[in-house]
């Protein structure tokens, strides 16, 4: 669709024309082209102070976050060294304790390998002699020798018979006598063959068991030996330190202290209710209960007590002043917990006697006030129980549920001195998995850092570029005139001194770096090189 | 690894049960609650007072131990110990504390069945009394729970109708509000709502109960 760009001839003149407009109050024309001189001589008068805030916002504020991105960086890396250090010297531990537990192993199975061998030695060794004896009986007999003999032995009969049965059956007689003469001291060394061979075969498959059992243990020992060695010698710590699996053992530990917490769930509403018979009711401590809060300090109780047997008993190394304690006080230490489980055992038990009671007695006064609603006055199964009611509770057998109760009050203590067993695992695996984390954290954070270094630094050096281009013709004007006038400045440059324009115009780089010197992360790393040398 | 990690384990652990012994410290609270029952033996409502009782047993059984209880009568001039009947606080074991509830029930049968008629009915004497009573009592949660048709009627001697109540900090609960005249709703809940006025105006916070096993459920919900 075609408009017309100019108002028909004849109209009157709008406003827009008679003005003809304006930027910011200035009108266009002459007046806009001289503000917008004026703007860029002002713009090239106040280059240098312009260009020392931009350096100021821009590239010292970049330089700081280098400097951050450098310093979490290194830090990261020395954390992630030291992590995988530490875990390490802990699977070095680790195989330490294997070796000699497989060590005493085989010493124990080596004790015992003569009591296991010899007897089956010596049998092999009667088996070999009575074999040896029937295969030489067995090489002496001359069975060929034998029927020719017994051939000979029926020549005179057959003089005398005519008939060719009775030949036949004459030379057949004397042939099996022969023979059975001949192969009667022969018998023996066969029988033994027969017995002897399963025998010895027998015989060699215990050996053989016995030696892949004694080879199995030999193998096991290599193996941590040679893992342990690897780990000793290596000097990739973060590839020794990933080999060792971190995740997987503190997952189960987590699983397996999770069932044991929701132990301490139940554990805890069993009791707690019948705690109130104890300590009382009616405060509140920090917002719990005061039955509820002697319930869990009961739980941490147990836990406690859990934790010094299973140290006690040398499964976890938990408490540290188990590790420098004699055996007897171990032991005593043991003994001690072992009590305090029993007691608490009997004190849930009894609890749980106490809960039942407690419930049945709410419920009775309930069920006399609801009764008492039913007549005027209270009716008669109302009285009954107010009678009764005089009387203290008494528990006249065990009910089931109280019997489970009781059951779980016993077993509970005990499985939550279990839950010591992986607590040793979590804590160790999710310390070092938080170092790891911390790790890879700093370094992130160092990349960030260094990301938003190069970010500002683009910038200020974008922004500058901008400037320039609003300014270049006066300065272009005053590199011409500069030029002109007899290049100082480019002497000034040839002694090594920049002048103030080309000092801040070296965006990217440090106004007193030296040029040769190569950056402080290369003299770290190579200082670093020095030192391993 | 964890011989090194045990001791900053245990010196956080010493410090957490430190923070948690002192916050213990400031922090032990009460939560028993008093309740004063207040029964209207005047003539419109005494025949009424054994089924209170028995709304009231309903509320005891539901009482927590270590919780209190008082128990007065709206009579001619309310404001007086001697329209008190019982006052207990109930053992802070759950054993004992249903035993001595218990007891109450007895009491309270054994009130019920004796109870004898008022001419007159001070009820804001009764409220102060209950309140006086209540303002001795350390509990934090203080209950009023008045069986009454709260049909005001004072006698010349004894005239409470312009005294100054103060309820701050105490629920009115007014229960089993029988209906006097049951061809005059509007003058029923107007009485309401001048009484519930009253209370708010003292500073307390007024509740109504309709059916019986709203009254445990209210006060017992704190």
């Amino acid at each position: 669709m075609e408009q017309p760009n100019d108002p028909p001839a004849g109209a009157p003149p709008t406003d827009a024309a008679v003005h003809g407009g304006s930027f910011f109050g200035i009108p266009y024309g002459w007046p806009l082209g001289l503000a917008i001189v004026g703007l860029i001589l002002f713009m090239w008068m106040a280059r240098h102070p312009v260009r020392q805030v931009l350096w100021q916002v821009f590239f010292i504020t970049g330089r700081v976050f280098g400097r951050w991105g450098l310093w979490l960086g290194e830090h990261g890396r020395n954390a992630r060294i030291m992590t995988s250090e530490k875990i390490a010297s802990h699977r070095a531990d680790e195989l330490q304790e294997k070796l000699v537990v497989l060590e005493d192993r085989l010493g124990r199975r080596a004790e015992k390998l003569p009591k296991e061998t010899g007897p089956i030695i010596a049998r092999l060794d009667t088996s070999t002699h009575e074999l040896a004896t029937a295969a030489h009986s067995l090489a002496d007999i001359n069975l060929e020798d034998a029927a020719e003999r017994a051939f000979r032995a029926a020549l005179p009969s057959m003089e005398s018979g005519r008939g060719l049965n009775k030949l036949e059956k004459n030379i057949a007689q004397n042939t099996a006598r022969a023979m059975n003469e001949r192969l009667m001291p022969v018998r023996p060394a066969l029988t033994a063959l027969k017995t002897e061979g399963p025998r010895i075969r027998d015989l060699s498959e215990k050996l053989n068991k016995t030696c892949g059992e004694f080879n199995q243990g030999v193998d096991q020992v290599n193996k941590a030996f040679s893992e342990f060695e690897m780990i000793m010698h290596s000097e990739d710590r973060i590839k020794i330190a990933s080999r060792a699996s971190i995740v997987i053992p503190w997952l189960i530990a987590l699983l397996i202290t999770g069932i044991a917490l929701s132990g301490v769930f139940l554990n805890f509403f069993l009791i707690e209710r019948p705690m109130s018979e104890i300590v009382g009711e009616g405060s509140k401590i920090g917002g719990v209960g005061l039955p509820a809060f002697a319930a869990l300090i009961v739980i941490f109780l147990e836990f406690v007590a859990g934790v010094v047997l299973m140290d006690a008993l040398g499964f976890t190394k938990l408490i540290p002043a188990f590790n420098s304690m004699s055996d007897g006080g171990r032991r005593i230490l043991l003994i001690g917990a072992l009590i305090f489980l029993i007691a608490f055992s009997f004190l849930e038990a009894f609890l749980a006697i106490v809960r039942e009671q407690i419930i049945e007695q709410n419920a009775e006064v309930s069920r006399i006030a609801v009764a008492s609603m039913g007549q005027n006055g209270l009716d008669a199964a109302a009285q009954n129980a107010l009678q009764s009611s005089v009387k203290p509770a008494v528990v006249l057998g065990l009910q089931l549920p109280t019997l489970a109760q009781i059951i779980l009050a016993v077993v509970i203590p005990w499985l939550l001195a279990t839950a010591a067993l992986p607590l040793e695992t979590i804590v160790r695996n999710s310390v070092f998995m938080i170092s790891i984390a911390s790790s890879y954290a700093m370094m992130t954070l160092a990349f960030i850092c260094k990301t938003i270094s190069v970010l500002l630094k683009n910038a200020g050096l974008f922004i500058l570029s901008v400037y320039d281009l609003v300014i270049f013709f006066p300065l272009w004007i005053e590199k011409r005139a500069k030029g002109q006038g007899g290049g100082g400045s480019r002497r000034r440059k040839e002694k090594g001194e920049a002048s103030d324009d080309d000092d801040l115009m070296a965006l990217d780089e440090p106004a007193n770096q030296k040029p040769n010197q190569p950056p402080r992360r290369e003299r770290d790393k190579r200082e670093r090189e020095l030192q391993r040398a | 690894m964890i011989g090194r990690l045990w001791p900053k384990v245990g010196q956080t652990a010493a410090g957490l049960f430190f923070a948690l012994a002192l916050s213990c410290c400031g922090l032990v609270t009460s939560t028993n609650r008093s309740v004063f029952v207040v029964f209207d033996v005047s003539g419109t409502y005494v025949k009424a007072v054994p089924d209170a009782t028995k709304y009231a047993n309903l509320m005891i059984s539901q009482l927590q131990p270590g919780d209190w209880l008082g128990v007065s009568q709206i009579a001619a001039c309310s404001f007086s110990e001697k329209e008190i009947v019982l006052q207990r606080e109930l053992p802070e074991t759950p054993s004992l504390a249903s035993a001595a509830k218990r007891e109450l029930f007895a009491q309270l049968a054994a009130y019920a069945g004796q109870v004898k008629s008022a001419k007159y009915t001070d009820i804001r004497g009764a409220l102060a009394q209950a309140a006086f009573e209540l303002k001795q009592r350390p509990e934090a949660d203080r209950y009023i729970v008045l069986f009454s048709d709260m049909i005001e009627d004072h006698g010349k001697t004894c005239d409470t109708a312009k005294t100054t109540l103060d309820l701050k900090g105490i629920h009115v609960i007014a229960a089993n509000v029988i209906k006097s005249n049951p061809a005059d709703p509007d003058k029923y809940f107007a009485m309401l709502k001048k009484w519930e006025q009253t209370v708010t105006d003292a500073g307390g916070t007024w509740n109504l109960v309709a059916s019986p096993d709203q009254l445990p459920k209210l006060v017992a919900s704190n």
